[in-house]
């Protein structure tokens, strides 16, 4: 990387950090800390709940998993604007009128103590490890620019987080988000048009689009219905809905988002901006990940993304089988690029016939270039038990480090790090709050002054910090990012959201029996996962469902109606 | 009596500051999603 990049990366991360910083130095209470004064506008929340979800691991991963799975994945979103029209009508009143700072304190209202700290447990194991997927995902980075070992620069990027946290609390990560957004936005609309002048000359933008249609990338919606095909409409719809109602509905690092918006009203726009923005924005970066792979046809690729196993493979006792995968992997190159030549020609002259045959030539050709990079993943893995062999994290860094120009280069990576800080700083500021305002608050030390559980939250901050850095160090062997947080996340999310569901809607169902059902939910997904083949979307479903039959089948079998009501007068 | 929750001005009308009703940018965003489903449905079968 050149000097202007790093400084270009230098400067915007240390502005966000300084400004942040600066904005909240008088932050004293926990009201403050957690929810930031319950004071921004719509459009701020709107960015906030945009920035946390858009970590990292967005702008990573999911240009690779377009690399080498299409556009299919953007179907994974079609449920969040339904769950943002949902949570408006429903959770969003209810969570500013009860004035709650977590998610988890309504439900000791609802029910009892140990139900609050059941879903408060399950929240704080899934956050707790998907904060570790976010901080690897810069790390990575880190590995690659500086040539460190990952676990260095994990350790780096978690300290620089939790530093920034601890100090700045919610706030801190709030004011900053418009500055974020914008790097990052600026960051992925630059990409995109570098990356189209990067095409041959005389191959246009939608001959390029062309390509990646015959190539099986704009596979953008599939109507199908298969449980085990993890995306496809219904898929994304349904299960899609559930996740996403769970994320910003009951997951502590989204509510704590829109519930510092300064009324209900202006929570709900930025939820609704959030339904309107969200499936587009995704769309265009997998799309930018689309034309990468496209300009890949036409540029001869690296056989596998991730220099460090590449090194490894050169230079151990694998190098001769490694050398053999790197010819195979030009000759299959040269291949798909000719015929992707004779596809173009033939579309140019208006010859139907020769069309047809040239994109089966295609399809052919990048099968067996596919197989050639299976063979050499299988080569990574046979050198580094420790990894899974896959390269979608590495494509598109790879890939701005060596063809995008100087300076653009340092944007990008610092679209890459600020969305890193402002959704690790998130999630470390909701796990805090929780493990403070629904552990140590209300277990342990209940009669403590503002001032020493905004310091204890400081001191979670850091803990979590630590178990997220540990956890982090485990990422290499779980594969894509962006799938592996969602997989994580959907073990969880439906219990939790069953566990709501029941307390807003079945009045007559009291603690006890949804404690017991979520319990036995949680372990039923557990088990579908560990055994069957079914998509991580579909748990959600299960497992939400799980907890409302469940609970209200035991509540009918204990024959007592004693559910506690906890809806304010309005 | 217990006494109610004050609510904010902006709250009091459960009016949206543009639209006419919550319910119309409701039925906005779902046709928003509507609309992109078959754009992008559009999109994947001209280029298949």
């Amino acid at each position: 990387m050149k000097t202007a990049d790093w400084l270009i990366l230098a400067a915007t991360l240390t502005f966000i950090v300084v400004y942040g910083t600066w904005r909240t130095r008088r932050q004293r209470d926990m009201n403050s800390f957690v929810l930031a004064g319950r004071s921004l506008p719509w459009w701020m929340v709107a960015l906030s709940v945009m920035a946390t979800q858009a970590s990292a691991i967005t702008f990573l991963s999911v240009p690779g998993q377009a690399f080498a799975d299409g556009l299919r994945f953007v179907q994974f979103y079609f449920g969040l604007p339904l769950a943002m029209v949902v949570l408006c009508i429903t959770v969003v009143p209810i969570y500013h009128r009860l004035k709650v700072l977590t998610a988890y304190e309504y439900l000791e209202r609802r029910f009892d103590a140990k139900t609050r700290a059941l879903a408060a447990g399950l929240f704080l194991v899934q956050r707790g490890l998907a904060t570790g997927l976010t901080i690897y995902a810069p790390a990575v980075v880190l590995s690659v620019l500086l040539d460190w070992p990952v676990s260095v620069t994990t350790a780096g990027v978690g300290l620089l987080v939790v530093v920034y946290t601890a100090t700045g609390g919610s706030k801190a990560v709030s004011v900053t988000q418009l500055q974020q957004m914008l790097v990052i936005l600026a960051g992925m609309g630059l990409a995109l048009v570098a990356i189209l002048r990067l095409l041959p000359a005389g191959v246009s933008f939608s001959e390029a689009v062309a390509v990646a249609g015959v190539s099986g990338k704009l596979n953008a919606v599939d109507f199908s219905f298969d449980l085990s095909n993890r995306y496809n409409f219904w898929s994304g719809l349904i299960g899609g809905f559930f996740l996403a109602l769970s994320y910003f509905g009951t997951d502590q690092s989204q509510v704590g988002r829109h519930l510092s918006g300064r009324s209900v009203t202006e929570s709900r726009l930025g939820l609704l901006f959030n339904g309107l923005a969200k499936v587009p924005m995704q769309f265009l970066i997998l799309f930018v990940g689309v034309m990468v792979f496209v300009v890949f046809l036409f540029v001869a690729p690296p056989v596998h993304f991730n220099p460090v196993e590449t090194r490894r493979l050169a230079s151990g006792p694998l190098s001769a089988e490694y050398a053999r995968g790197e010819a195979d992997h030009r000759a299959a190159v040269d291949e798909r690029r000719e015929a992707v030549g004779r596809f173009l020609a033939a579309r140019r002259s208006n010859e139907p016939s020769a069309v047809q045959v040239a994109r089966e030539e295609i399809r052919a050709a990048g099968g067996r270039y596919d197989a050639v990079r299976e063979r050499v993943a299988a080569l990574v893995r046979k050198s580094n038990p420790l990894s899974d062999g896959r390269d979608t994290n590495y494509v598109f860094l790879r890939f701005v480090l060596e063809h995008l120009p100087t300076g653009l280069v340092g944007l990008i990576l610092a679209a890459v790090f600020s969305a890193a800080m402002s959704s690790a700083s998130a999630e470390l500021t909701a796990l805090a709050s929780t493990t403070v305002v629904d552990g140590y608050k209300r277990f342990v030390c209940p009669d403590g002054s503002d001032a020493h559980y905004v310091a204890m939250s400081r001191w979670a901050t850091v803990l979590w910090g630590l178990v997220a850095v540990a956890f982090a160090q485990f990422a290499s062997r779980l594969g894509t990012l962006v799938e592996a947080v969602n997989v994580l996340g959907s073990l969880f999310y439906g219990t939790i959201l069953g566990i709501f569901l029941v307390a807003f809607y079945a009045k007559r169902v009291a603690g006890t029996a949804v404690f017991a059902a979520a319990v036995a939910s949680e372990a039923a997904v557990l088990l579908l996962f560990a055994f069957t083949r079914i998509s991580f979307l579909w748990f959600n479903v299960v497992g939400c469902l799980l907890v409302v039959a469940l609970s209200m089948a035991l509540q009918a079998w204990k024959g007592e109606a004693a559910g506690r009501s906890v809806e304010p007068a309005a | 009596m217990k006494a109610k929750p004050s609510l904010r001005p902006e709250d009091a009308g459960d009016r949206p500051p543009f639209g006419r009703s919550w319910g119309v940018l409701y039925v906005g965003v779902l046709l928003n999603l509507a609309l992109l489903v078959v754009l992008f449905s559009l999109f994947s079968k001209a280029f298949r």
